[in-house]
């Protein structure tokens, strides 16, 4: 039974159909228009708010904004790392749906040893470590296992909450720390300091995969591993590392997480969903169409300006999970019928 | 009957392999279930055994049938729970209202059969690979469910107001066997019948295995696939209904919970068959194992949060052999 | 760009003798023999399923012979793999062009040995956009914008992308296949004076071709290659493209053809006028009821298309499709099968049977609804069948519940066709029907299809193994780049002369500089 259909569209079936040559006008259109028109409702959206939404366009909101989506944007990008190197739309489909639950994991560890009586700077190699080690457990069963990633995360992702809920018992495990306030305090500026952590890992993020080698060679594995192969590049160790990478970034949101909440919580699996559409539509801001750290950026931006807006002009923020509902199938469809229209 | 050589060469070391595989899954009941009695006294009495069909195991093997439909045509439906869930507020909603039983229960199936008909629009229609449709239609249908209930509320039937039909579904008994066994019976069988022996299910399984070889044998690939989705949809959705009869009330996205077992059982179940092919006699058993792991770990006094992980290493386990597996049958 | 090199015609670059290869039940080489002497081009031609491809992949270190030696620069090596074919300087342009279609052109062909900014770990972006600008214009005269994805390039421009990056790397043996197929006239041009300036660098060349009019003009030696052995090594002024054609083509036949009655009734299959642009132009024919019909062209002939579209594939732009005397517009292979079309695709084992499925589930996936009733499947009926067609197709299979993984080429051919017998097909579409088919399943194919047609059946088959094709043909369509450039009575004509056709070496020859 062909898991591998799970990422391909019903159409992309025929081996005979030789891949699309040259992108035709028709073609060239739709992609500028959805590359444009995602940064155009995005203006728009912001637009929108600031007018109709008070305090919205101030420093105080949106640096709040910024700090609110810290957690999401760490998450996210380490998942579009995945998606990089295993490929967004084709048969490898990489993703990892642990995540949610890594951050969750590592945020319990993190307060444990601190509950522990056991100092910050343990308490972050403790939670890092977690993080890394279940990306570890990732990497084992996708590349040496070869079980689909899909569902190697989601065993995984299980195992890691149930994890979780035996650390904690379900219920929220109290964290304070100086260091920790001192995360979730105002910065400069009197922009929240995680919205500065937001910054400084996206930066980080985008050096190493948008300008170093190994970030190319990362795009060259999941968008067309045969070339990769070719190029010798080694395939299993960049995908491998890919998981690695997410799983230190879900270790870090967990750091992040337990100072914003004052400890660990339940309910970080809520995060998963919202986490994979996020990353999934980062790709829209990509001159490219394809997975970037800074298309999810805004993606992540896009979704807390959203759940602010929402807040502050006292609509339900639970509809914005329709809206990236929405927005991913409208995505979604735009490049398929795209693509279909190009074969 | 065969004309000549047969042609088995490397095949027979391996099909011993397979056998243990398969047979590991009946094996590893047996031991768990084995185990658990011996753990604990109160796992083998009767009233615990029922308990587990009827809480565990029933509505859990029909999301996990309802998934194993979309599965077996070569997809995935992350969106059964929606299905469940907008079944269930359908019935609530109606009995609430006042309308018989009957009706409200037809439109519940007919709510799941919705949602499996947005998914059939988008998967097979427009042509979007069945994991990010799925996942698009139950974040859609998660906020359709805050707006209906005003926020997330649930909604509750009073005690006074349950029409005796709808108490039967859930409560209900022929013969001393709880009602929601039989619909489980009759579902199982059905989906049985439907999978292994009509051109239907013969037809989703050349799809689901290889869709390029099912379109050029002139098969209409879309329009299965698109029927395949507003089954599961219908299937779930009496997972919905039965769950809403037995807790009377509706509690918006309540139905998730069974996404990822579902998802576990199905593809426990594909161990089982010879040729790896999802179905639905391994499904149940799947469902069958995973209901036993979850409720004799609670008996056994371990933590209640060890059955999560108790379930989620076995999936692990099952998962990698199935991979191995497919990967050895491959290289030959 | 090329390393030392010893000066031509010193030695042997490649030397490959006695190349055994099986795939399963088939040969695909049975002893090839391939000697190339350093700097020179030397030509590799042989039909469909002669082994080139096989002897390539073999090159390229992507299968393991079961017999024979390999020497490189003098040196065996036995066990190639990719890896260390490219360390020893063996590069190959390849048809699908092995390119990230996102990348920009400077990231494409530095990718694996990308500029570093110096002192730092980051891409030096600028440092490859301006190399990569020079090297086009300064060899190619290709200029480009530095926004260009791969996606966007035309098939010529990726073609110099790759060849480019073979380049960068310091090749000594650069292979190429089939390089001029897509290419247009202008292009095919650039090509040759560039791989004649390579040659000259002392660069030894690998050229894969079926336009011999090209191998004559281009290459220095050349290797025929016929069932999986060289029939003969040639220096290509001792020869001719005639010569060379007709040592391409199976002589020994014998009684491999079954003999033909040609009794044709009412055409079952018309085309007019088909049009597609790009592809076909203009093409109109038609089978008649109990009538083997071959068409055969090259890459780029328009015939793989045609068949496309009568299946429902593709659809043309213009002209008229009449299928049983009706006229009919396919938007999707169901219509077609509906129409009573039945196609057996040349990628057997992508389209044309399930490996995972067993002979049974193969067998009937086309005709279920005979054996359904009320929903069901009638299984004794389906099994009565199905042993039916094994016994009269002589199926060899451990049994009707086998996986047709299990099962030979020829034999999973067998059930290809099988499929449609059991949904009485009335006009069938054969694409490359015996490739990768060991000789004694071929003779077996060969009275099938008699046999097809026979039975009232209208039969195309599109092949270029033009032997089989004058053998178990009544008449024979050539195109050529998009139109049928000639009609044969199979009875009397020759492999040579549909060649002649088939490969333009007449019109090859007056282009070609």
């Amino acid at each position: 039974m062909s898991v591998n259909a799970l990422f391909t569209s019903t159409f992309d079936t025929d081996s005979e159909t030789p891949p699309a040559k040259r992108r035709n006008w028709g073609g060239q259109a739709a992609a500028i228009a959805l590359r444009g028109g995602s940064f155009i409702a995005f203006a728009a959206i912001l637009l929108y708010f600031s007018i109709t939404a008070p305090f919205f366009f101030t420093i105080g909101n949106i640096g709040n904004v910024l700090g609110q989506s810290a957690i999401l944007g760490v998450l996210a990008i380490g998942l579009t790392v995945v998606i990089i190197a295993g490929g967004s739309n084709v048969v490898t489909g990489g993703i990892d749906l642990s995540v949610a639950a890594n951050m969750g994991l590592s945020a319990a560890v993190y307060a444990t040893v601190i509950q522990l009586g056991y100092g910050d700077g343990l308490a972050v190699l403790a939670a890092i470590s977690t993080g890394a080690l279940i990306g570890a457990v990732n990497a084992f069963a996708v590349v040496i296992v070869g079980v689909v990633p899909l569902l190697a995360t989601l065993a995984v992702m299980n195992v890691v909450a149930g994890l979780e809920l035996v650390l904690t018992q379900n219920t929220v495990v109290p964290a304070a720390t100086d260091f920790l306030s001192f995360l979730s305090a105002a910065g400069p500026f009197g922009l929240p300091v995680l919205a500065y952590v937001l910054l400084v890992f996206t930066a980080i993020a985008t050096a190493v995969v948008q300008f170093t080698p190994m970030g190319l060679r990362l795009y060259a594995t999941g968008e067309f591993p045969d070339a990769a192969r070719a190029a010798g590049l080694p395939v299993k160790g960049l995908i491998a590392g890919s998981f690695l990478a997410s799983g230190f970034c879900a270790g870090l949101a967990g750091i992040l997480s337990v100072s914003y909440l004052s400890g660990s919580t339940t309910g970080a699996g809520d995060m998963l969903l919202p986490v994979v559409v996020t990353a999934l539509l980062g790709t829209v801001f990509s001159r490219r169409l394809v997975p970037t750290i800074i298309g999810t950026l805004l993606s992540a931006l896009l979704v807390g300006f959203l759940v602010n807006g929402f807040q502050l002009l006292n609509i339900s923020s639970t509809l914005v999970n329709g809206v990236q509902g929405l927005l991913i199938i409208l995505v979604v469809s735009a490049t398929t019928l795209l693509r279909r229209q190009e074969n | 009957m065969t004309a000549g050589l047969a042609s088995r060469g490397a095949n027979s070391g391996r099909s011993i392999l397979d056998r243990l595989v398969r047979y590991a899954l009946i094996v590893a009941i047996i031991t768990v279930f084995a185990a658990f009695s011996a753990a604990a006294p109160t796992f083998l009495a009767p009233a615990n055994l029922q308990s587990i069909l009827v809480n565990n195991f029933t509505l859990l093997a029909i999301v996990a049938i309802a998934m194993t439909f979309a599965v077996s045509a070569g997809g995935i439906d992350l969106s059964v729970g929606t299905a469940v869930d907008f079944a269930s507020f359908a019935f609530v909603s109606l009995v609430l209202s006042g309308q018989p039983v009957p009706l409200a229960l037809l439109a519940g199936v007919a709510s799941g059969a919705l949602v499996g008909a947005f998914n059939a629009v988008l998967i097979a229609g427009i042509g979007i690979s069945p994991f990010l449709a799925t996942l698009g239609t139950l974040f859609i249908g998660r906020s359709l469910q805050q707006l209906l209930t005003n926020g997330g509320n649930p909604v509750y039937l009073p005690p006074a107001g349950i029409p005796e039909a709808f108490r039967f579904i859930g409560h209900g008994a022929i013969f001393g066997v709880p009602f929601p066994l039989i619909v489980v019976l009759v579902v199982i069988a059905a989906s049985a019948a439907v999978l292994s022996k009509t051109r239907f299910g013969r037809v989703l399984t050349a799809i689901g295995i290889q869709t390029s070889v099912a379109r050029y044998s002139g098969i209409a690939v879309p329009a299965h696939v698109a029927v395949t989705y507003i089954v599961a949809g219908a299937i779930a959705a009496i997972a919905g209904l039965i769950l809403t009869s037995t807790v009377t009330v509706y509690i918006p996205s309540s139905g998730n919970a069974f996404l990822l077992n579902a998802i576990g059982a199905t593809f426990i179940g594909t161990t089982l068959s010879p040729l790896g092919r999802p179905n639905i006699p391994g499904t149940v058993l799947g469902v069958l194992l995973l209901s036993i792991v979850s409720n004799g770990l609670l008996l056994t006094g371990l933590n209640f949060y060890w059955q999560q992980v108790g379930t989620g290493l076995l999936i692990f386990v099952v998962l990698s052999i199935s991979f191995v597996n497919q990967r050895a049958k491959r290289r030959a | 760009m090329s390393q030392s090199i010893p000066a031509a015609g010193s030695g042997f670059a490649l030397n490959i003798k006695g190349a055994v290869k099986h795939f399963g039940g088939a040969r695909a080489l049975s002893g090839a023999s391939l000697a190339v002497r350093h700097g020179t081009v030397h030509g590799l031609v042989g039909q469909n399923g002669a082994g080139k491809s096989t002897l390539i992949k073999v090159l390229a270190g992507l299968h393991r012979l079961d017999q024979g030696s390999i020497e490189i620069d003098g040196q065996q090596h036995d066990t190639l793999t990719p890896h260390l074919a490219e360390e020893l300087g063996i590069h190959f342009i390849h048809q699908d062009r092995l390119l990230v279609p996102t990348f920009t052109v400077g990231e494409a062909l530095f990718l694996g040995r990308e500029p570093r900014i110096p002192g730092t770990p980051f891409l030096d972006r600028r440092a490859m956009q301006r190399q990569a600008a020079e090297i086009l214009d300064r060899y190619f005269g290709l200029r480009l914008p530095n926004s260009a994805l791969i996606a966007d390039l035309s098939t010529a421009e990726k073609q110099i992308v790759q060849i480019t990056r073979a380049l960068l790397h310091g090749p000594k043996i650069l292979v190429f296949d089939e390089p001029t197929a897509a290419l247009v006239r202008r292009e095919a041009d650039i090509l040759f004076s560039l791989i004649r300036r390579l040659r000259d660098e002392g660069i030894t060349i690998i050229y894969i071709s079926h336009y011999l009019g090209e191998i004559e003009a281009l290459c220095d030696e050349v290797t025929i290659l016929r069932n999986g052995i060289d029939v003969a090594t040639l220096a290509v002024r001792d020869t001719s493209a005639a010569a060379i054609a007709s040592l391409m083509i199976e002589r020994d036949i014998g009684e491999m053809f079954p003999k033909r009655k040609l009794a044709t009734g009412a055409p079952v299959l018309s085309v007019s006028r088909l049009s597609s642009p790009g592809k076909y132009q203009d093409v109109s024919f038609h089978v008649g009821q109990g009538e083997i019909v071959g068409v055969t062209g090259l890459l780029g002939s328009g015939a793989k298309e045609l068949l496309r579209a009568l299946f429902g594939l593709e659809a043309p732009q213009s002209g008229e499709i009449v299928a049983g005397g009706k006229p009919v517009r396919f938007k999707r292979p169901s219509d077609a099968v509906r129409d009573h079309l039945a196609l057996v695709p040349e990628d057997r084992r992508g389209n044309g049977i399930a490996l995972d499925l067993s002979v049974t589930e193969n067998t009937t996936i086309a005709s279920l609804r005979r054996f359904t009733h009320l929903g069901f499947l009638d299984r004794a009926g389906e099994r009565a069948e199905v042993d039916e067609l094994i016994e009269r197709l002589q199926v060899k299979t451990s049994g009707r519940d086998a996986l047709l993984r299990s099962l030979s080429g020829g034999n999973q051919q067998k059930v290809a066709i099988a499929k449609w017998l059991s949904r009485h097909s009335e006009i069938y579409l054969l694409d490359e029907p015996t490739v990768g088919v060991d000789v004694g399943s071929k003779v077996e194919i060969y009275r099938l299809i008699g046999d097809l047609a026979a039975r009232g059946a209208g039969v195309l088959v599109l092949s270029t193994d033009l032997a089989e094709l004058v053998g178990i043909t009544d008449r024979i369509l050539v195109l050529f780049r998009g139109r049928v450039v000639k009609e044969f009575v199979s009875s009397e004509t020759s492999p040579d002369a549909v060649l002649a056709e088939a490969t333009g070496s007449l019109e090859g020859r007056r282009h070609v500089s």
